[in-house]
């Protein structure tokens, strides 16, 4: 029974999802939009009700597999509020996912469920359950919108890398079990000083490749891209969001709890991987025309600095990670909540067909216009601080590692360069050059309804807050940190 | 001779390789699909082999999760891979090119 009550927030989700299959049956056609409202104000109430949970001490359930400590705690309330973003973007565009909206709001619960599980899990059968979980979901909500061929083709490709990935891992867990004789964190972290370290080292190797997938960094960053500006524009926010942290959350489970010493000598690894990444997604982010595809090679970027706190190994690098996951909540969900507003299908996304945003809609243009400067990293907004203090966190590690120098030089760079492709998405809107005047027709206002306001204000809100008083969000952050023996 | 747990490894690297290069060398979706189920099936075999050489049972029991998530993952796979021969009436790796820069 008192298994039941640590994954008490699960169970909840699973039966709201499962509520919604239900009420689908008994909902006339013309009424169905209304339950991805009655969805998303269930994950509103758990996200509320998470601030209930006290945890005085880490607790283990079901032998060990899985852990409720602060840590998944806040990986769980960022999982649910990014929720609660995508089901609200999903009821505003129900009318242009004609295979059965309910459906996709379900799926999308049963990835969260998959999310919450991957943060608390503590056994390697339960990563890889967790991970498939939100691995098969998300095939079927990219190739949602299965008459356009965009959404198909990004759901094959998703598919095909994501079992390259999936695989991958399952080989990785199968070499960790061969050569540390337990799938256990726990016992793993006690047994990992003894035995054949090559085998282990391969092993976790392996699973550190299958992860990368769920980062979208190299060596498996080709397929956000394409995924991006075809997938139905919820699912990539979801993506952005929700697939990638749990990624990181996994990252930190294995490299700092079950393999805390193999982890630790593998820093060179995470800086390599996060110079890769960075440089990657913001050279190829430049020539981009098309704002989907831009968010994917930005995510690619972003996906760079988060190795790069990752790879410090100290507690300041891991809560600057976790707070520039929040900050990249607001201002990623601000960017596609606007996307799917003004850009029904994947061509009219398009960087140019967003000239003269400001006169249509002043509220859209300075909504995204404040998460491109956020995701610029410029002050006061949140995305600033989120990388002020990874490069602050890099910087420290300095004097014992000087590599680390250079790498906080390169994310400096980054920054540098990616301001220059995010201030074009804003001259596009507000100063259009004569060619792209001609593109925009019809410069007629768009309307839009109470809600769409109030949660376009809320991500503003959170954006600013996160960015000019960072010491709640920080603290919440630190304190999950201190769950790790660090 | 006796066949060690090292024989079912070396069956088990040469599987997942298999594996691996048919996804990269082949064109069609369909066997790319296949070649990736060789790679897991490399790895359940790796986990029975360490299973029953290391007298751990947790290994067989990690199986038995891989092969039901295989499944599924096959059943969303294969609708996806079905829908997009409706769509473009091909399943070559080449056709799926429509997004570039």
């Amino acid at each position: 029974m008192s298994d039941l009550t640590a994954i008490g927030l699960e169970l909840a989700v699973v039966v709201t999802a499962l509520s919604v299959l239900v009420l689908d049956l008994w909902t006339p056609p013309e009424q169905k939009r209304a339950l991805g409202y009655v969805a998303a104000i269930a994950v509103g109430v758990i996200f509320v009700a998470s601030f209930a949970v006290l945890i005085p001490e880490p607790r283990m359930a079901f032998g060990g597999m899985f852990r409720l400590d602060e840590l998944s705690l806040y990986f769980k309330r960022f999982f649910l509020l990014t929720a609660l973003v995508v089901l609200l973007m999903s009821t505003e565009i129900a009318d242009r996912i004609e295979a059965g909206f309910p459906e996709y709001c379900a799926l999308q619960l049963f990835a969260l469920t998959g999310m919450m599980l991957a943060a608390s899990a503590y056994h390697f059968a339960m990563v890889f359950v967790a991970l498939e979980l939100i691995a098969v979901t998300f095939y079927i909500l990219t190739s949602y919108q299965r008459r356009r061929l965009a959404s198909l083709e990004a759901g094959v490709k998703y598919l095909v890398l994501g079992a390259v990935a999936s695989s991958f891992l399952v080989y990785g867990i199968a070499l960790v079990f061969g050569a540390g004789g337990t799938l256990d964190f726990a016992r793993l972290a006690n047994s990992s000083n003894t035995g054949s370290h090559r085998v282990l080292e391969l092993g976790l190797l392996l699973v550190f490749l299958g992860l990368t997938f769920k980062l979208a960094s190299v060596p498996f960053q080709f397929w956000a891209p394409d995924v991006y500006q075809g997938a139905p524009t919820p699912t990539v926010a979801f993506l952005a969001l929700g697939s990638k942290a749990a990624g990181v959350a996994l990252l930190i489970r294995v490299f700092y709890e079950a393999a805390p010493a193999i982890g630790r000598g593998w820093h060179g690894l995470f800086a390599g991987v996060s110079a890769a990444t960075m440089l990657y997604g913001v050279l190829c982010a430049i020539p981009q025309r098309n704002l989907k595809r831009l968010l994917g090679y930005s995510s690619i970027a972003n996906g760079g600095f988060v190795f790069l706190g990752l790879s410090t190994f100290s507690a300041p690098g891991l809560s600057a990670v976790l707070y520039f996951l929040a900050a990249y909540l607001f201002t990623l969900g601000a960017a596609f909540f606007v996307l799917c507003l003004v850009a029904p299908t994947a061509e009219t996304a398009d960087i140019p067909a967003l000239a003269g945003l400001h006169r249509r809609s002043p509220l859209l243009a300075a909504a995204l216009a404040l998460s491109m400067v956020s995701l610029a990293g410029i002050p006061p907004l949140a995305g600033f601080f989120g990388k002020f203090l990874l490069i602050k966190a890099a910087l420290e590690r300095g004097p014992s590692w000087p590599a680390m120098y250079a790498l906080a030089g390169l994310a400096l760079l980054a920054v540098v360069i990616s301001i220059y492709y995010y201030f074009g998405v804003i001259r596009a809107m507000y100063w259009p050059g004569e060619r792209e005047r001609g593109i925009v027709r019809d410069p007629e206002p768009i309307v839009l309804s109470g809600l769409t306001r109030a949660v376009l204000w809320f991500c503003i809100i959170g954006m600013l807050w996160l960015g000019i008083a960072p010491d709640k969000v920080l603290n919440l952050a630190e304190h999950a940190v201190r769950a790790l023996a660090l | 001779m006796t066949v060690g747990l090292g024989h079912y490894l070396t069956v088990s690297v040469v599987l997942f390789c298999l594996g691996l290069l048919g996804v990269i060398a082949r064109r069609n979706v369909v066997i790319v699909y296949m070649a990736l189920e060789l790679m897991l099936n490399a790895a359940n075999l790796a986990l029975v082999a360490f299973s029953r050489f290391n007298r751990n049972l947790e290994g067989q029991v990690m199986v038995f999760f891989i092969i039901t998530v295989a499944a599924a993952e096959v059943a969303v796979g294969l609708a996806l891979i079905v829908a997009l021969y409706r769509k473009r009436q091909t399943a070559h790796v080449e056709d799926l090119a429509s997004m570039r820069l």
